[in-house]
């Protein structure tokens, strides 16, 4: 906590020279959340208002060679004792890494990041679509996602169209399960390949498939495979006031667990969103996930069942900077520990940004 | 320094319609461009699709006005392209509007409270046709370290088109003088520059700050303003919503309210920076008859 003070204060003071201070951005994002769920469960997630996240992120080119970014991310967490539950945060880094910026072609990147496995994977929390991530990412990929150190290579294939390979070595330990050998040295391999075309100036279509592959603790392998879809229409004439997203997503594990069935979870959603307005949109969300063959011995076994979540949702972008979302869910899944099957969440959100512009992603 | 293709043009990707019309009066047959964001856009926030890194990746030169205007999405179309030849700081990336001597530039420390303000000037040089024609000399020495055998070509281009926007110059600015127009109300500061030059004030906005959307209230200071002042003619650039103008249009009866092109491609028939400032002189003169 002290060396961010000390990072921000520097790069704060000294905004004016780019050379001596990196670019310096935060974001927090303050959620509301009511859930029939979350009075019973106290330890995960908790009814009321609450700090969600806050990140900072510096930037920088090092050398004509290289640039680094360093995202720290701040999250609460709750520690239940007896009837008392106790809130305290966490600092850590999300994202850090160096990445090159001289190599026609090819850009390669060794640090800690978001691994390129499908969509939803790479965004940061205050870019997410909805409030929650996606079933399957959350029960496959893990809460914070498929995040790991490593080393990573993406290749733009010189073709007509945005075509991209990208090849990731990550180091297969961390906050995965599913890839936590206790090998040292099995890491996880994985592969990439995106794809997007204008089908005109106002339409665009992106096609992306995913595969890993890498040891688990229970001296088997796990095996993950994506793909995703995406259309993105903004018209060139009115496209300020009007646009549309209409998106899917598919992911698929099998994680094998010597002496038993392999375990063999997937999910897949659709989405679509509206922009009615300047800066309005409506969205809207199914999504699915289905699990079997999780077993005793695995610590982290996903719950044999099928669940089923949707999604409807109302944004407001005040300005680039300050958005807020209202959303509602309804989930029906397997019966878990306090006998309940279903989850009906209201949530309010404010995503705030003060520094340097960010750029966005599209 | 990257030495010219004997057997293939220089690209060169404009951020805007205007820059690639500026490309093309310069660079000519020497050149292919091809500009992201179209007329009919607002050149602030355009998607910084993969698309168009295919593109930049491909280019010789990136071209952009400047001042902020690209911020939200030029930085990560030159990255995501993985071209070393065009990032920031080379003889392939050139930012015009440093360069033409911004107006508005903020005093004193800025704040986003502003809105989405440009400390270092405002962006929109381009409906200045002065400022132009001394963007196309800057441009045309950038093309001649691109491309040194035609660098007496790219100046003698430049120094010819300079010279025909300053007496066109005149001649437009006779034209306004003579509509008796001396105040206009806008919707965003796109028309700051031409307003500057000539000598029309425009300080009345219809955003209560940059960026921000019109809202009720200040939209009846507005037309308390225009009511007090005298004010006349309202231009609402085209890529903002007719909303506003239909507001106006019934508040302030005796005021007209213009949609316009701000851009090369903001309109069917603007297909060059001439037809653009042409346009714009005759919707004065055709607000005073």
């Amino acid at each position: 906590m002290t060396l961010f003070l000390i990072l921000f204060a520097q790069a704060s003071f000294a905004q004016a020279n780019s050379i001596t201070s990196p670019n310096v951005s935060a974001n927090a994002l303050f959620l509301y959340q009511h859930s029939n769920l979350n009075d019973k469960d106290l330890s995960t997630t908790r009814n009321g208002v609450d700090l969600r996240e806050a990140e900072i992120a510096f930037y920088a080119d090092v050398d004509p060679y290289t640039q680094l970014k360093m995202i720290l991310a701040l999250r609460p967490q709750y520690e239940v004792s007896g009837g008392s539950v106790e809130q305290s945060f966490i600092l850590e880094p999300e994202e850090l890494y160096a990445d090159t910026r001289q190599i026609p072609g090819l850009t390669l990147k060794l640090g800690k990041f978001l691994a390129a496995f499908g969509k939803h994977n790479e965004l940061h929390t205050h870019a997410f679509p909805f409030i929650d991530a996606p079933l399957a990412n959350t029960y496959l990929l893990g809460d914070e996602g498929l995040n790991d150190v490593g080393f990573s290579a993406a290749y733009l294939i010189p073709t007509n169209w945005y075509n991209e390979i990208t090849l990731q070595f990550l180091r297969g330990e961390g906050e995965n399960t599913q890839f936590n050998s206790a090998k040292p040295g099995d890491g996880v391999g994985l592969v990439h390949w995106k794809n997007l075309v204008d089908l005109s100036d106002s339409l665009t279509a992106e096609l992306g498939g995913s595969y890993a592959e890498g040891q688990n603790s229970l001296k088997g392998k796990t095996t993950l495979t994506g793909a995703d879809l995406t259309f993105k229409y903004r018209p060139v004439v009115g496209g300020k006031y009007h646009s549309a997203i209409f998106a899917g997503e598919y992911l698929h594990r099998q994680l094998e667990q010597p002496g038993h069935e392999d375990e063999i979870g997937y999910g897949w959603n659709v989405w679509g969103q509206y922009q009615f307005a300047e800066r309005w949109a409506a969205k809207s969300r199914y999504d699915h996930f289905s699990a079997s063959g999780g077993h005793s011995t695995n610590s982290s076994a996903l719950t044999t069942g099928k669940t089923n979540k949707y999604a409807a949702s109302i944004v407001f972008n005040a300005t680039e900077f300050s958005s807020y979302q209202v959303e509602y869910s309804y989930s029906h899944f397997p019966k878990n520990s306090f006998d309940e099957s279903e989850d009906k969440k209201i949530y309010f959100q404010a995503n705030f940004t003060i520094g340097a512009h960010p750029t966005h992603r599209y | 320094m990257l030495s010219p293709r004997a057997d293939a043009k220089l690209l060169v990707i404009a951020t805007t319609t205007d820059l690639s019309d500026l490309v093309h009066r310069i660079g000519g047959d020497q050149t292919v461009t091809f500009a992201v964001a179209k007329g009919t856009q607002d050149p602030h926030h355009i998607e910084a699709k993969p698309s168009f890194m295919v593109r930049f990746h491909k280019a010789d030169l990136v071209v952009s006005q400047g001042l902020e205007l690209e911020w939200a999405w030029l930085e990560g179309l030159t990255k995501g392209a993985r071209n070393p030849r065009i990032l920031r700081g080379t003889t392939g990336f050139l930012e015009l509007g440093p360069e033409l001597n911004p107006l508005e530039i903020s005093k004193g420390k800025v704040s986003r409270a502003e809105g989405d303000v440009h400390p270092n000037g405002n962006p929109h040089f381009h409906l200045d046709p002065i400022r132009m024609g001394q963007a196309g000399q800057i441009l045309a020495k950038r093309l001649g370290e691109l491309d040194p055998e035609h660098q007496d070509l790219f100046d003698s281009r430049a120094n010819s088109y300079k010279k025909e926007l300053e007496d066109k110059t005149q001649d437009w600015k006779k034209r306004i003088k003579k509509t008796g127009i001396q105040e206009i109300v806008t919707h965003h500061k796109t028309l700051t520059y031409f307003c500057n030059r000539f000598e029309i004030k425009c300080q009345l906005q219809l955003e209560p700050k940059p960026g921000i959307p019109p809202t009720a209230s200040h939209l009846l200071e507005v037309i308390a303003q225009m009511k007090g002042r005298q004010i006349k003619l309202v231009l609402i650039e085209n890529y903002f919503s007719s909303d506003f103008a239909e507001k106006l249009k019934a508040q302030v009866p005796q005021a007209q309210v213009k949609r316009v092109p701000v851009s090369v491609g903001g309109e069917s028939k603007i297909s060059n920076q001439i037809d653009l400032y042409e346009k714009l002189v005759q919707v004065f003169e055709e607000a005073s008859l």
